[in-house]
């Protein structure tokens, strides 16, 4: 089994000889794309209001595995309304540890007294690459001095941030448990003085005209999951500058297949562009980060 | 390599050609087909062909306005009632590919009746949609549905029902709930009604019409949210689940992810991506024939 990192240096290496492989002629084993899919947007463990699928972390790894994905950044799906975030995130260290292909990335809730310390152990303890928030789930703003500081602690750290803009279709959430999307707003201004911070946006459905002034905010990026209709995706490529949008899945809660379908359905994104979508564009995001 | 050979996360096309794909749910240009009755839905079918080539459709049905009030452009339904040859338009364009089914307004019973008559039991349309948004939208326990259901019933048309279970509430008075549905569907024991996107938050939907042996339920127009096919199989039976692909506003990775994603029989996803819907308009074909 490849080691964590020969694939990630594999997955932000530039000019790697890739093709995709004609669809004609061949057998189902040869399906596989002979380059290397990062998946920047999954989670592991149990959603809470519904069993899942894929939800065991093994048969989720053999799924993107046999999709061709060979590197998949993972949330928890615990870190959404657990408090115990320190406890989220070890297990969550535990279950990538072995699993070559999944790279821990650590939940921290700002509204909870002590964050600083669970940031501390997401960088110096389980050396995380990056940390994930929920800002409508844990209940805060993007203008919350909190969220400022965890911006700017995780900057200094040299860890990227991704912020779930949901995680359901707000029309199906469960009655108790209805949250708003989250609104990006006040990211624009805040980037402006948050020198060298790396922003992703997840599972996101942004329109016109604040999907245009985030676009134009250096160190905003954004994923794919949630991205729909037949030319979603290339719309999107072509709306913001280039390097920016990278292939999330939001598996297990989202089939997988449909977000991989959805980035070359069209036919519209040439093959350089796929490729930069599909793996390229995440070592951007993942940028310096010495894990 | 060009992009239209790429099939990641596809099976092969042979194996896609084999499921023999009938989308029940194509909506280009849903809301108006464009001031002259066709443009803006030409633009939105020619979007959507190389998902559908890539997809391997056999056969799609959309759902035409046909002047029964089902836009708020006046002059537009007007036209529709004037020019029957501008909504054969896209059927004459692709005879191979499209089927229609008409979409219908139950606030105007008379004018509906009179569309049912022209495009049903004339032809070339195949059943009738009742909207959930928009001027045509009537939730669906109205009284007015039944002289259409009857009449429906007699031509062995199909009845496709929009239908959503939205948290916090309807958003409009005009939509319908799969448990509406279920209750008109009582009144027609014989005649099969269609889920249109299973109530959107399908574990309320299926279990909504779980015991109307009558509904089908459709699979379009939520996210590609894992487990609802499983469950959809396990409650219903594949026989009662038929694929929509609610292009070109969904994808299709969205909506055949849900079924080619779906931990089920092989046998099971050829009944939902296509034998169902074909088993559905079997008597309208025959009787068109």
């Amino acid at each position: 089994m490849m080691h964590r990192r020969q694939v990630l240096s594999l997955g932000i290496s530039t000019g790697i000889a890739f093709a995709l492989l004609p669809t004609t002629a061949r057998s189902a084993d040869d399906a596989q794309p002979r380059f290397r899919i990062i998946d920047t947007n999954i989670s592991l463990f149990r959603w809470p209001f519904r069993r899942l699928p894929l939800d065991d972390p093994d048969a989720l790894v053999k799924q993107l595995r046999s999709l061709g994905i060979a590197q998949a950044w993972a949330g928890s799906f615990e870190g959404i309304l657990q408090r115990d975030i320190a406890g989220v995130n070890q297990r969550l260290a535990d279950a990538c540890r072995n699993r070559a292909e999944l790279i821990a990335v650590g939940s921290i809730n700002p509204e909870l007294p002590d964050w600083e310390n669970d940031l501390r152990r997401c960088t110096e303890e389980h050396n995380m690459p990056g940390i994930r928030l929920h800002p409508n789930y844990h209940g805060y703003t993007l203008e919350d001095p909190g969220f400022n500081r965890l911006v700017e602690l995780a900057t200094s750290a040299g860890r990227f941030i991704q912020i779930a803009a949901a995680m359901e279709d707000t029309r199906t959430q469960h009655a108790l448990v209805q949250v708003p999307d989250v609104n990006f707003a006040p990211l624009v201004k805040l980037m402006k003085v948050m020198s060298g911070a790396r922003v992703q946006i997840l599972n996101h459905n942004l329109r016109p005209p604040l999907l245009l002034q985030l676009g134009e905010t250096p160190g905003v990026f954004f994923d794919t999951a949630r991205v729909d209709g037949t030319d979603g995706v290339p719309q999107l490529v072509q709306s913001v500058p280039p390097g920016r949008v990278m292939f999330g899945s939001h598996a297990p809660f989202l089939i997988p297949e449909a977000a991989l379908i959805r980035v070359h359905e069209s036919g519209i994104l040439e093959e350089a562009s796929l490729w930069t979508v599909l793996s390229e564009n995440a070592g951007q995001l993942f940028g310096n980060t010495a894990v | 390599m060009i992009p239209a050979d790429i099939q990641l996360g596809l099976p092969l096309p042979e194996q896609l050609q084999g499921y023999r794909i009938w989308d029940s749910y194509f909506t280009p240009a849903y809301s108006h087909p464009g001031p002259d009755g066709s443009s803006e839905l030409f633009t939105d079918i020619e979007r959507s062909l190389p998902a559908i080539r890539k997809g391997q459709f056999e056969k799609l049905c959309y759902f035409p306005h046909v002047g029964t009030g089902t836009t708020n452009d006046a002059e537009y339904e007007a036209l529709a009632r004037s020019s029957p040859e501008m909504i054969l338009k896209p059927l004459k364009r692709w005879p191979d590919l499209l089927l229609g089914m008409i979409q219908l307004n139950p606030h105007n019973v008379p004018a509906s009746l009179d569309a049912i008559n022209r495009w049903l039991r004339d032809g070339p349309m195949l059943g009738v949609y009742f909207p959930g948004g928009g001027p045509g939208a009537m939730t669906c326990t109205h009284p007015n549905f039944n002289p259409l259901v009857v009449r429906l019933a007699e031509l062995n048309g199909v009845i496709m029902q929009h239908t959503w279970f939205k948290t916090g509430g309807k958003q409009g008075p005009g939509e319908s709930t799969p448990a509406e549905l279920a209750e008109l569907s009582a009144r027609y024991p014989q005649q099969k009604f269609v889920c249109a996107h299973g109530g959107g938050e399908w574990e309320r939907g299926i279990r909504a019409v779980r015991n109307s042996p009558n509904i089908l339920v459709e699979t379009s127009g939520f996210d590609a949210t894992a487990g609802f096919i499983e469950m959809a199989v396990r409650e219903l039976g594949a026989e009662r689940i038929m694929f929509g692909s609610h292009l070109p506003s969904r994808s299709l990775g969205t909506e055949l992810g849900k079924v080619i994603g779906a931990d089920i029989s092989e046998r099971d996803k050829k009944l939902i991506l296509g034998e169902n819907f074909r088993n559905l308009l079997r008597p309208i074909l025959k009787t068109t024939e």
